[in-house]
Protein backbone atom coordinates (compact mmCIF):
# COMPACT_ATOMS: atom_id res chain seq x y z
CA UNK A 1 0.00 0.00 0.00
CA UNK A 2 1.38 3.24 -1.28
CA UNK A 3 1.76 5.74 1.74
CA UNK A 4 -0.51 8.48 -0.46
CA UNK A 5 -3.52 5.66 0.31
CA UNK A 6 -2.25 5.40 4.12
CA UNK A 7 -2.84 8.63 4.33
CA UNK A 8 -6.11 9.38 2.87
CA UNK A 9 -7.16 6.07 5.39
CA UNK A 10 -5.97 8.07 8.35
CA UNK A 11 -8.23 11.47 6.65
CA UNK A 12 -11.05 9.03 6.35
CA UNK A 13 -10.81 8.42 9.65
CA UNK A 14 -10.05 11.80 11.19
CA UNK A 15 -12.98 13.18 9.26
CA UNK A 16 -10.73 15.15 7.68
CA UNK A 17 -11.27 14.02 3.59
CA UNK A 18 -13.73 15.43 1.18
CA UNK A 19 -16.65 13.67 -0.27
CA UNK A 20 -15.98 12.49 -3.01
CA UNK A 21 -12.31 10.97 -1.84
CA UNK A 22 -14.29 9.66 1.18
CA UNK A 23 -16.45 7.45 -0.86
CA UNK A 24 -13.67 6.53 -2.97
CA UNK A 25 -11.45 5.20 -0.22
CA UNK A 26 -14.93 3.50 1.63
CA UNK A 27 -14.97 1.47 -1.29
CA UNK A 28 -11.24 0.15 -0.93
CA UNK A 29 -11.37 -0.33 2.73
CA UNK A 30 -14.65 -2.83 1.87
CA UNK A 31 -12.32 -5.05 -0.38
CA UNK A 32 -8.93 -4.59 1.10
CA UNK A 33 -8.35 -6.24 4.29
CA UNK A 34 -4.94 -4.57 4.68
CA UNK A 35 -6.22 -1.42 4.36
CA UNK A 36 -8.69 -2.20 6.60
CA UNK A 37 -6.42 -3.76 9.17
CA UNK A 38 -4.29 -0.49 8.72
CA UNK A 39 -7.53 1.87 9.63
CA UNK A 40 -8.28 -0.65 12.77
CA UNK A 41 -4.97 0.17 14.32
CA UNK A 42 -5.23 3.71 14.24
CA UNK A 43 -8.40 3.65 15.44
CA UNK A 44 -6.93 1.64 18.57
CA UNK A 45 -4.38 4.45 18.99
CA UNK A 46 -7.12 7.02 18.95
CA UNK A 47 -9.15 5.08 21.73
CA UNK A 48 -6.71 4.78 23.58
CA UNK A 49 -5.52 8.11 23.79
CA UNK A 50 -9.13 9.13 24.64
CA UNK A 51 -9.41 10.92 27.99
CA UNK A 52 -6.18 10.17 28.91
CA UNK A 53 -5.06 14.15 29.61
CA UNK A 54 -8.07 14.99 31.67
CA UNK A 55 -6.60 13.02 34.30
CA UNK A 56 -3.44 15.10 34.76
CA UNK A 57 -3.14 17.85 37.38
CA UNK A 58 -0.92 20.67 38.44
CA UNK A 59 0.93 19.29 41.58
CA UNK A 60 1.22 22.73 43.27
CA UNK A 61 -1.71 23.97 45.19
CA UNK A 62 -3.98 27.06 44.02
CA UNK A 63 -2.38 29.44 46.49
CA UNK A 64 1.17 29.00 46.03
CA UNK A 65 1.32 28.57 41.87
CA UNK A 66 -0.70 31.69 42.03
CA UNK A 67 1.70 33.64 44.59
CA UNK A 68 4.16 32.70 41.84
CA UNK A 69 2.20 34.11 38.97
CA UNK A 70 1.28 37.16 40.54
CA UNK A 71 5.12 37.68 42.02
CA UNK A 72 6.25 37.82 38.17
CA UNK A 73 3.65 39.99 36.62
CA UNK A 74 4.73 42.46 39.83
CA UNK A 75 7.71 42.39 38.73
CA UNK A 76 7.55 42.73 35.13
CA UNK A 77 5.25 45.44 35.71
CA UNK A 78 7.53 47.59 38.07
CA UNK A 79 10.63 48.37 35.50
CA UNK A 80 7.82 49.34 32.86
CA UNK A 81 7.57 52.57 34.76
CA UNK A 82 11.27 53.63 35.76
CA UNK A 83 12.46 54.22 32.33
CA UNK A 84 9.47 57.15 31.96
CA UNK A 85 10.85 58.66 35.31
CA UNK A 86 14.50 58.95 33.98
CA UNK A 87 13.61 59.55 30.65
CA UNK A 88 15.44 62.82 30.58
CA UNK A 89 18.43 61.86 31.84
CA UNK A 90 18.27 59.03 29.47
CA UNK A 91 17.92 61.53 26.47
CA UNK A 92 20.57 63.76 28.12
CA UNK A 93 23.19 60.73 28.46
CA UNK A 94 22.42 59.86 24.72
CA UNK A 95 23.12 63.34 23.14
CA UNK A 96 25.91 64.20 26.06
CA UNK A 97 28.84 62.13 24.56
CA UNK A 98 28.16 62.50 20.34
CA UNK A 99 27.75 66.34 20.92
CA UNK A 100 30.96 66.87 23.21
CA UNK A 101 33.05 64.62 20.48
CA UNK A 102 31.20 67.19 17.44
CA UNK A 103 32.37 70.17 19.70
CA UNK A 104 35.70 68.68 20.01
CA UNK A 105 35.85 68.67 16.43
CA UNK A 106 35.01 71.48 15.22
CA UNK A 107 37.01 73.49 18.15
CA UNK A 108 40.08 72.05 16.64
CA UNK A 109 39.10 72.46 13.05
CA UNK A 110 38.31 76.77 14.19
CA UNK A 111 42.18 76.45 15.47
CA UNK A 112 43.81 74.89 12.64
CA UNK A 113 41.84 76.71 9.82
CA UNK A 114 42.03 80.04 11.58
CA UNK A 115 43.46 82.87 8.98
CA UNK A 116 47.20 84.02 9.82
CA UNK A 117 47.87 88.14 9.69
CA UNK A 118 47.08 91.26 11.83
CA UNK A 119 42.95 90.14 12.31
CA UNK A 120 43.07 89.22 15.76
CA UNK A 121 43.45 85.63 15.17
CA UNK A 122 47.31 86.00 13.95
CA UNK A 123 50.25 85.25 16.42
CA UNK A 124 51.19 87.31 19.17
CA UNK A 125 54.64 88.21 17.56
CA UNK A 126 56.26 87.28 13.87
CA UNK A 127 60.18 87.93 12.65
CA UNK A 128 60.60 88.02 8.67
CA UNK A 129 63.11 89.01 6.32
CA UNK A 130 61.74 90.96 4.15
CA UNK A 131 64.84 90.52 0.87
CA UNK A 132 67.04 88.06 0.80
CA UNK A 133 71.20 88.99 1.75
CA UNK A 134 69.12 92.51 2.34
CA UNK A 135 69.98 92.84 5.95
CA UNK A 136 67.23 93.86 6.98
CA UNK A 137 64.74 92.17 9.80
CA UNK A 138 61.33 93.17 10.88
CA UNK A 139 60.07 92.21 14.59
CA UNK A 140 56.16 92.65 14.62
CA UNK A 141 54.70 92.00 18.02
CA UNK A 142 51.11 92.40 17.55
CA UNK A 143 49.39 92.97 21.54
CA UNK A 144 51.67 95.51 21.78
CA UNK A 145 51.33 97.46 18.29
CA UNK A 146 54.63 97.33 17.42
CA UNK A 147 57.03 96.67 14.95
CA UNK A 148 60.75 97.41 14.95
CA UNK A 149 63.24 96.82 12.04
CA UNK A 150 66.97 95.62 12.10
CA UNK A 151 69.36 97.45 9.46
CA UNK A 152 72.47 95.63 9.27
CA UNK A 153 74.88 97.91 7.27
CA UNK A 154 77.31 97.36 5.54
CA UNK A 155 75.84 94.21 3.68
CA UNK A 156 76.17 90.81 5.00
CA UNK A 157 79.40 90.47 2.83
CA UNK A 158 80.89 93.95 4.63
CA UNK A 159 82.36 94.83 7.90
CA UNK A 160 79.88 96.25 9.50
CA UNK A 161 80.88 99.04 11.41
CA UNK A 162 77.15 100.58 13.10
CA UNK A 163 73.46 99.15 13.52
CA UNK A 164 71.23 101.56 12.35
CA UNK A 165 67.92 100.42 14.29
CA UNK A 166 64.51 102.02 13.28
CA UNK A 167 61.09 102.01 14.83
CA UNK A 168 57.97 102.12 12.57
CA UNK A 169 55.05 103.42 14.52
CA UNK B 1 -19.62 46.64 35.66
CA UNK B 2 -17.51 45.00 38.96
CA UNK B 3 -17.32 41.32 40.00
CA UNK B 4 -18.66 40.85 43.67
CA UNK B 5 -18.11 37.08 43.73
CA UNK B 6 -15.57 36.31 41.87
CA UNK B 7 -16.09 31.97 42.31
CA UNK B 8 -19.73 32.24 41.12
CA UNK B 9 -18.74 34.94 38.07
CA UNK B 10 -18.66 33.58 34.70
CA UNK B 11 -15.67 33.36 32.67
CA UNK B 12 -16.93 36.79 30.47
CA UNK B 13 -17.42 38.56 33.52
CA UNK B 14 -13.57 37.34 34.70
CA UNK B 15 -12.04 38.02 31.78
CA UNK B 16 -13.59 41.80 32.02
CA UNK B 17 -12.58 42.38 35.80
CA UNK B 18 -8.97 41.25 34.60
CA UNK B 19 -8.68 43.62 31.35
CA UNK B 20 -9.39 46.48 33.67
CA UNK B 21 -6.75 45.24 35.76
CA UNK B 22 -8.37 43.38 38.70
CA UNK B 23 -5.96 40.80 39.63
CA UNK B 24 -8.63 38.71 42.20
CA UNK B 25 -10.44 37.92 38.62
CA UNK B 26 -7.57 36.80 36.85
CA UNK B 27 -6.91 34.65 40.16
CA UNK B 28 -10.45 33.12 39.74
CA UNK B 29 -9.43 32.20 35.96
CA UNK B 30 -6.22 30.91 36.87
CA UNK B 31 -7.59 28.79 39.31
CA UNK B 32 -10.30 27.33 36.98
CA UNK B 33 -8.33 26.55 34.04
CA UNK B 34 -4.76 25.61 35.68
CA UNK B 35 -5.06 22.02 35.25
CA UNK B 36 -5.78 22.20 31.67
CA UNK B 37 -2.83 24.41 30.97
CA UNK B 38 -0.18 22.92 32.90
CA UNK B 39 -1.75 19.19 31.08
CA UNK B 40 -1.14 20.38 27.91
CA UNK B 41 2.18 21.99 29.03
CA UNK B 42 3.16 18.17 30.09
CA UNK B 43 1.96 17.01 27.31
CA UNK B 44 4.27 18.28 25.26
CA UNK B 45 7.24 18.34 27.38
CA UNK B 46 7.08 15.49 29.28
CA UNK B 47 8.63 17.15 32.43
CA UNK B 48 6.87 17.78 35.53
CA UNK B 49 8.94 20.94 36.29
CA UNK B 50 9.43 22.36 32.97
CA UNK B 51 5.14 22.12 32.57
CA UNK B 52 4.92 23.92 35.46
CA UNK B 53 7.68 26.56 34.81
CA UNK B 54 5.96 27.14 31.26
CA UNK B 55 2.53 27.09 32.25
CA UNK B 56 3.40 30.08 34.99
CA UNK B 57 5.18 31.97 32.34
CA UNK B 58 1.90 31.27 30.14
CA UNK B 59 -0.10 32.22 32.72
CA UNK B 60 2.07 35.66 33.18
CA UNK B 61 1.82 36.26 29.28
CA UNK B 62 -1.80 35.99 29.24
CA UNK B 63 -2.25 39.08 31.78
CA UNK B 64 -0.05 40.46 30.01
CA UNK B 65 -1.77 39.99 26.56
CA UNK B 66 -4.90 40.44 27.92
CA UNK B 67 -6.37 43.06 26.49
CA UNK B 68 -5.60 41.06 22.86
CA UNK B 69 -8.63 38.48 23.80
CA UNK B 70 -11.60 39.81 21.86
CA UNK B 71 -13.45 36.57 23.11
CA UNK B 72 -13.47 35.02 19.56
CA UNK B 73 -12.39 31.75 21.69
CA UNK B 74 -13.31 30.47 24.92
CA UNK B 75 -10.50 32.26 27.45
CA UNK B 76 -9.25 28.43 28.28
CA UNK B 77 -8.72 27.84 24.48
CA UNK B 78 -7.14 31.17 23.80
CA UNK B 79 -4.66 30.53 27.07
CA UNK B 80 -4.21 27.25 25.61
CA UNK B 81 -2.94 28.49 22.32
CA UNK B 82 -0.27 30.53 24.61
CA UNK B 83 1.32 27.36 26.47
CA UNK B 84 1.29 25.71 23.04
CA UNK B 85 3.27 28.44 21.37
CA UNK B 86 5.88 28.19 24.45
CA UNK B 87 6.30 24.96 24.62
CA UNK B 88 6.83 24.62 21.21
CA UNK B 89 9.48 27.05 21.17
CA UNK B 90 11.54 25.55 24.29
CA UNK B 91 11.06 22.32 22.17
CA UNK B 92 12.71 23.90 19.46
CA UNK B 93 14.97 25.79 21.47
CA UNK B 94 16.26 21.99 22.91
CA UNK B 95 16.41 20.80 19.80
CA UNK B 96 19.34 23.05 18.43
CA UNK B 97 20.98 22.27 21.40
CA UNK B 98 21.02 18.31 20.86
CA UNK B 99 22.68 16.65 18.43
CA UNK B 100 20.46 14.97 16.53
CA UNK B 101 21.29 11.23 15.75
CA UNK B 102 20.67 9.14 13.33
CA UNK B 103 17.94 7.01 14.88
CA UNK B 104 15.78 10.62 15.07
CA UNK B 105 16.47 11.38 11.73
CA UNK B 106 15.46 8.01 10.43
CA UNK B 107 12.60 8.49 12.81
CA UNK B 108 11.60 12.06 11.51
CA UNK B 109 11.05 10.62 7.94
CA UNK B 110 8.79 8.01 9.42
CA UNK B 111 11.61 5.15 7.82
CA UNK B 112 11.09 2.87 10.62
CA UNK B 113 7.11 3.21 11.27
CA UNK B 114 6.73 2.23 7.48
CA UNK B 115 7.84 -1.06 7.63
CA UNK B 116 6.24 -2.25 10.71
CA UNK B 117 3.81 -4.53 10.30
CA UNK B 118 0.16 -3.31 11.03
CA UNK B 119 -0.65 -4.18 15.54
CA UNK B 120 -3.80 -6.37 14.68
CA UNK B 121 -4.78 -7.01 18.01
CA UNK B 122 -6.28 -3.59 19.83
CA UNK B 123 -2.55 -3.32 22.60
CA UNK B 124 -4.82 -1.87 25.36
CA UNK B 125 -8.03 -4.41 25.54
CA UNK B 126 -8.60 -5.56 28.76
CA UNK B 127 -6.01 -3.30 30.82
CA UNK B 128 -7.23 -1.03 33.94
CA UNK B 129 -7.78 2.69 33.38
CA UNK B 130 -4.47 3.56 35.82
CA UNK B 131 -2.29 0.48 33.64
CA UNK B 132 -2.81 2.04 30.44
CA UNK B 133 -2.48 5.75 31.51
CA UNK B 134 0.83 4.59 32.47
CA UNK B 135 1.57 3.02 29.46
CA UNK B 136 -0.18 5.60 27.13
CA UNK B 137 2.58 8.16 29.52
CA UNK B 138 5.78 5.92 28.79
CA UNK B 139 4.96 5.53 24.91
CA UNK B 140 4.37 8.93 24.28
CA UNK B 141 7.60 9.76 25.97
CA UNK B 142 9.34 7.49 23.45
CA UNK B 143 8.19 9.80 20.81
CA UNK B 144 9.92 12.90 18.91
CA UNK B 145 8.54 15.61 19.96
CA UNK B 146 7.01 16.83 16.56
CA UNK B 147 5.03 13.48 16.47
CA UNK B 148 3.92 13.80 19.77
CA UNK B 149 3.21 17.52 19.16
CA UNK B 150 1.18 16.77 16.34
CA UNK B 151 -0.35 13.74 18.29
CA UNK B 152 -1.23 15.84 21.47
CA UNK B 153 -2.60 18.53 19.47
CA UNK B 154 -4.93 16.24 17.15
CA UNK B 155 -6.31 14.36 20.10
CA UNK B 156 -6.05 16.53 23.30
CA UNK B 157 -6.76 19.23 21.36
CA UNK B 158 -8.86 18.56 18.49
CA UNK B 159 -7.11 20.99 16.20
CA UNK B 160 -7.85 20.25 12.60
CA UNK B 161 -4.74 19.17 10.58
CA UNK B 162 -4.69 23.15 8.38
CA UNK B 163 -4.69 24.34 12.44
CA UNK B 164 -1.78 21.93 13.61
CA UNK B 165 -0.03 23.52 10.47
CA UNK B 166 -0.37 26.95 11.04
CA UNK B 167 0.53 26.45 14.88
CA UNK B 168 3.75 24.29 14.03
CA UNK B 169 4.54 26.26 11.26
CA UNK B 170 4.74 23.83 8.34
CA UNK B 171 2.57 22.02 5.75
CA UNK B 172 -0.96 20.23 6.12
CA UNK B 173 0.89 17.15 4.20
CA UNK B 174 3.62 17.08 7.02
CA UNK B 175 1.31 17.27 9.61
CA UNK B 176 -0.91 14.11 8.26
CA UNK B 177 2.57 11.93 7.80
CA UNK B 178 3.51 12.73 11.02
CA UNK B 179 0.46 12.33 12.95
CA UNK B 180 0.02 8.87 10.71
CA UNK B 181 3.94 7.75 11.86
CA UNK B 182 3.38 8.90 15.39
CA UNK B 183 -0.21 6.49 15.45
CA UNK B 184 1.61 3.79 14.02
CA UNK B 185 4.89 3.97 16.88
CA UNK B 186 2.59 4.80 19.55
CA UNK B 187 0.92 1.30 18.44
CA UNK B 188 3.95 -0.72 18.11
CA UNK B 189 5.24 0.85 21.44
CA UNK B 190 1.91 -0.16 23.31
CA UNK B 191 2.26 -3.38 21.79
CA UNK B 192 6.03 -4.12 22.78
CA UNK B 193 4.83 -3.16 26.60
CA UNK B 194 1.91 -5.42 26.56
CA UNK B 195 4.62 -8.10 25.28
CA UNK B 196 7.33 -7.44 28.07
CA UNK B 197 4.47 -7.09 30.84
CA UNK B 198 2.63 -10.57 29.94
CA UNK B 199 6.47 -11.80 29.79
Amino acid sequence: MDNEVELKLQALLDGELPTAEANDVTSLLARDRAAAALVEELRHTRAALAGFEAEVRLPESRDFFWSKIERDIRRLERPARQPVASLPLALLRRFLVPASALAVVIGAGVVLLRPSGPSGLTPAAEIETAVADSGAFTYRDYSAGTTLVWVSYPADNEVAQDDEMGTVE
Amino acid sequence: MTVKDYSSADDRALVGASQRGDMLAFEELVARHRDRIYARAYSMMRNEEEAVDLSQEAWVKGWQRLRQFQGESGFGTWMTRIVINLCLDQLRKQKRQRTESIEALDEESGGVERQMPVVAANPTAGLERGELRQRIDRALGQLSYEHRTVLVLHEFEEMEYKEIARTMGCSIGTVMSRLFYARRKLAVLLADLKKQDSV
